[in-house]
């Protein structure tokens, strides 16, 4: 770089070309070419006359003036000028240049590379070899020192890559081909990796650190598992951008489906300078299952894409129990209003308890259904995560056994109520509202939903908490309890219109659909079955930048590395083993990186003003000018002969 | 004959081929002249019946016509129509310009010129006339074409830019016609005129001029040279010396036309990008009448 002043250039010896410009003043000049000679025996008549414009003999000069200054203008922009570059602070050394390669570089990636490119040139202008170390996890060996110009076709081939940056575990065997006084020019995503600390302190001990913070703050979406499916939204800066849930409408084009603002949801929490917001996935159930990804507005990177899988995806619900629509008397049957109420958002199996049993849904349904001690294997699949919703009905109210009855979140007094009835003084009951806490929250209960007959339960202490829903009388409608990783839910009344009008209501779905939605989906955690399933194939990943690709070469990934989380040779993606496909999301939590002892550059001094597009626009204005003037000389004169 | 002269007598016969014969009038020819072939319509010298008339005193005893005078008691002189010859000078300007073309496929002026003289001439011959070039003695017969045709190609062109009609061959009761592009200087030719009409010598002028010259087509800057190299004259703007040039052009023609009208003749102009007929049209009205 020419330093004239306040001005640098980028390329100086595109200036040389400046001193063509007297040449082309002088043929500027002499642009009226020698006149033309021609015999002619008129030529008495035109002797005397005067030329009527006399102008024309020579290109005025102020045209001329233009036309040098708008070529001169293009030269000097050629030429690349920076107002007020910025000082070359990084020493004159060996140069290293350390790229955080990981997810949190994307959304600033062209900035950094700029910023490493000019520092090559800078090094390459000065003789000087330098190093680039690409924190992306697959540099190996020691750095090679090379001269500063073959590098750059390197970095500018360089992507960010899907998973978090990864330093080189061994600083000092990287550095061993170091050479002395080194400067460093670090361009960091701005987060704490693994390593970092150690690689400071190395790179301090042998020469000048330049860090270069990233252009704005860092994001990053995560799954929270949970009864309610959420997403935590962390971010490096405090404003959070609006989470856009992307899946194929019912046309099949892949559009934005929902928006989740955060802050809505849950309240912003901030920790060691990372605020993260909770956003919950509220949306119907039929959307919900179109959705194939989350990403956070406006910020390119893979860790701010969240895949959704299975996780988030539809419930399987068994329905078994008691079916007597084969006796014609459909609108009877309990089954009947649990499958209208269900079918829409889950994927229905139907069949004998232990037919579904194998088929290991997230939720069983069960209708009045009695003696379930005998099932083998239904205790085991609730307690590794399954969802029981039992109905109550005229059999159960039968049962002289109904205290020792299992898998049940009360016990119960047998027998039963009869509120409504015609040899019973009290009115049918209503359904209470829901407490603000409950799974049934915010549901609005119909004034005409009313209970004739229910099972009651016997009073115990924890009976208040077990209850998730109440009739307007305060005895419990709607139960729950937990049995080990599963829940156990019982309604105290029927699926059918016998006992109460619910079943008919629109609160039924909604209820329904609420208590599918809070169970946990079978085997959430990959590594669970390990021995099931040893390896996953990409199916789809992403790049750093939170686009989906085709994967290049699908290797097979081993349970235990995809367990592990993304990483060099298993990406960020959508990964199918079997019959389950499972995302390898990047996005996690995040801590702020800190410098000590390090320069830290900051962005108003580092690029210096670019002048150049202002000089080609001055240039093409001149040119403008030029035209108009020359139009204007070229009109006079025809004007006058006309 | 040369090859030239063989061309453009063969020319000048195809332009002059649709011409009906031109008969001069003659109204103003003295009587005392050689007789010719045009009836004067009335009685004089000549070999045609006119009338016969009574005999008065002065007549000559043998000019009574005898056979007539038996016919009746009184004596009847028998006059015969006066019978005048016509003679045409043709005057080509031999002037260095006179060779000019603006373009390769269009005759030079001269040529023109010479197409156009000499088709007149045949047309005056075979109206019985006599005819020369301006300063030789005029002749009649088809024979004298040939020679004029000869003259006029053998006649080189002169180096300078002048070329004025030689006055000093004007007679009386000539026809004088003048070919010529005048651009020169006009002063010769106001004299030449001025002393025609003196001598009762009426005619025409043709200015025979290129299309480049009446339409000054260039642009630029061009240093005009007149066709000896005398006259130069230099601009960067040539058009828009047009206006100026045409201007002049017209006013010569006004001035001409003027000066002609004066002495009782005529001016027409023909452009060389026109056909050669028109021009030959309009000399023979112009003659004729």
């Amino acid at each position: 770089m020419l330093l004239i002043g306040p001005i640098g250039f980028l390329t100086p010896w595109i200036l040389a070309a400046l001193a063509a410009l007297p040449v082309l003043w002088l043929i500027l000049r002499a642009m009226p070419p020698s006149p033309k000679l021609v015999r002619f025996p008129g030529t008495r008549l035109l002797l005397g006359l005067k030329d009527p414009h006399p102008v024309a003999r020579h290109t005025p000069w102020w045209l001329l003036l233009l036309r040098v200054l708008a070529i001169a203008a293009l030269i000097l922009g050629f030429a690349g000028p920076v107002w007020k570059p910025s000082p070359d602070q990084a020493g004159q050394g060996p140069l290293l240049v350390v790229m955080d390669a990981g997810w949190a570089a994307a959304p600033d990636w062209p900035q950094r590379q700029a910023r490493a490119l000019r520092a090559l040139d800078r090094a390459a202008a000065a003789g000087q070899p330098a190093a680039l170390l690409v924190a992306d996890g697959t540099a190996t060996g020691a750095l090679p020192f090379l001269p500063a110009t073959e590098l750059a076709a390197q970095l500018r081939a360089l992507r960010p890559a899907a998973w978090e940056t990864r330093y080189p575990p061994d600083p000092q065997a990287a550095l061993a081909e170091a050479p002395a006084g080194l400067s460093v020019l670090w361009l960091s995503d701005g987060l704490d990796h693994p390593g970092r600390a150690e690689w400071l302190a190395a790179l301090a001990g042998r020469g000048g650190v330049t860090v270069v913070p990233p252009d704005g703050p860092r994001q990053s979406l995560e799954l929270v598992a949970g009864d309610q499916p959420a997403l935590r939204l962390r971010s490096t800066g405090a404003a959070a951008a609006d989470v856009l849930a992307i899946g194929l409408d019912p046309q099949g084009t892949p559009r934005e489906l929902a928006r989740l603002r955060p802050g809505e949801g849950g309240g912003a929490s901030a920790d060691a300078g990372v605020t993260s917001w909770l956003v919950p996935i509220d949306l119907p159930s039929e959307l919900r299952n179109r959705i194939t990804r989350f990403e956070v507005e406006g910020h390119g990177s893979a860790g701010a894409v969240l895949l959704a899988d299975d996780s988030l995806r539809r419930r399987k619900v068994a329905l078994a129990g008691d079916d007597r629509a084969g006796e014609g008397q459909r609108l009877l049957s309990p089954l009947h209003y649990l499958r209208r109420a269900l079918a829409p958002t889950t994927d229905l199996i139907e069949g004998g308890l232990g037919d579904v049993l194998q088929a290991s849904p997230d939720v069983i349904v069960l209708a009045d259904q009695f003696g379930l001690a005998e099932e083998p294997g239904l205790r085991e699949w609730v307690e590794g995560g399954g969802l029981l919703i039992r109905f109550a009905g005229p059999r159960m109210a039968a049962s002289e056994r109904l205290a020792e009855e299992p898998l049940l979140p009360v016990r119960l007094r047998a027998g039963g109520r009869d509120i409504g009835g015609a040899l019973a003084w009290g009115e049918p009951r209503s359904v209470a509202p829901f407490a603000a806490d409950g799974p049934f929250a915010g549901l609005s209960v119909p004034q005409d939903a009313t209970v004739r007959a229910q099972l009651l339960a016997e009073p115990a202490p924890d009976l208040g908490d077990r209850t998730i829903a109440q009739l307007s009388d305060g005895t419990p409608l709607v139960t729950r309890a937990a049995l080990g990783q599963g829940q156990l839910v019982l309604f105290h009344t029927t699926a059918n219109a016998e006992w109460s009008n619910l079943a008919i209501s629109g609160l039924f779905v909604e209820m329904l659909d609420r208590l599918v939605r809070s169970a946990r989906v079978g085997s959430a955690a990959p590594e669970a079955d390990r021995a099931e399933q040893p390896f996953w194939l990409p199916e789809l990943v992403l790049d750093g930048f939170g686009r989906t690709t085709e994967p290049q070469d699908a290797t097979p990934v081993a349970a235990a590395d995809f367990a592990r989380g993304p990483a060099p040779g298993a990406p960020a993606g959508l990964y199918r083993g079997g019959e389950r496909v499972a995302a390898l999301n990047a996005g996690g939590p995040m801590a702020p990186a800190d410098w000590p002892g390090a320069r830290i550059e900051r962005a108003a001094e580092a690029p210096g003003l670019d002048l150049r597009g202002w000089l080609v626009a001055l240039a093409a204005v001149l040119f403008a000018l030029d035209a108009l003037g020359s139009a204007w000389l070229a009109r006079g004169r025809q004007g006058a002969t006309a | 004959m040369k090859p030239q002269a063989d061309q453009l007598r063969a020319g000048a016969e195809a332009a002059s081929a649709a011409l009906p014969a031109l008969m001069l009038s003659a109204e103003r020819l003295a009587a005392a002249l050689v007789p010719g072939a045009h009836g004067q319509r009335r009685a004089g010298m000549g070999e045609d019946f006119w009338q016969y008339r009574p005999a008065t005193a002065g007549d000559t005893a043998r000019s009574i016509d005898w056979r007539r005078s038996a016919r009746s008691d009184a004596q009847f002189v028998r006059d015969r129509e006066a019978q005048v010859a016509q003679s045409a000078a043709i005057w080509v300007s031999a002037a260095a310009g006179m060779d000019y073309t603006g373009n390769a496929e269009r005759p030079s002026k001269r040529d023109r010129a010479d197409l156009l003289a000499l088709a007149l001439a045949m047309a005056l011959l075979a109206g019985g006339e006599r005819v020369a070039l301006a300063g030789q003695p005029p002749r009649p017969g088809r024979l004298q074409a040939e020679r004029m045709a000869e003259a006029l190609v053998a006649r080189a062109p002169l180096p300078g830019d002048e070329d004025a009609p030689p006055a000093e061959a004007l007679r009386p009761g000539q026809r004088v016609i003048l070919f010529d592009d005048f651009l020169g200087d006009p002063q010769p030719v106001l004299d030449y005129l001025a002393r025609a009409a003196g001598l009762g010598v009426q005619g025409a002028l043709l200015q025979v001029l290129d299309p480049d010259e009446e339409g000054f087509p260039w642009r630029g800057a061009v240093l005009f040279r007149s066709a000896s190299g005398a006259l130069r004259h230099d601009t960067r703007d040539a058009a828009g010396l047009r206006a100026a040039y045409l201007a002049r052009l017209a006013e010569r023609r006004a001035q001409l036309t003027g000066a002609a009208r004066m002495a009782g003749w005529h001016f027409g102009t023909h452009d060389t990008g026109a056909a050669p007929s028109q021009a030959l049209l309009w000399l023979w009205s112009v003659l004729e009448g």
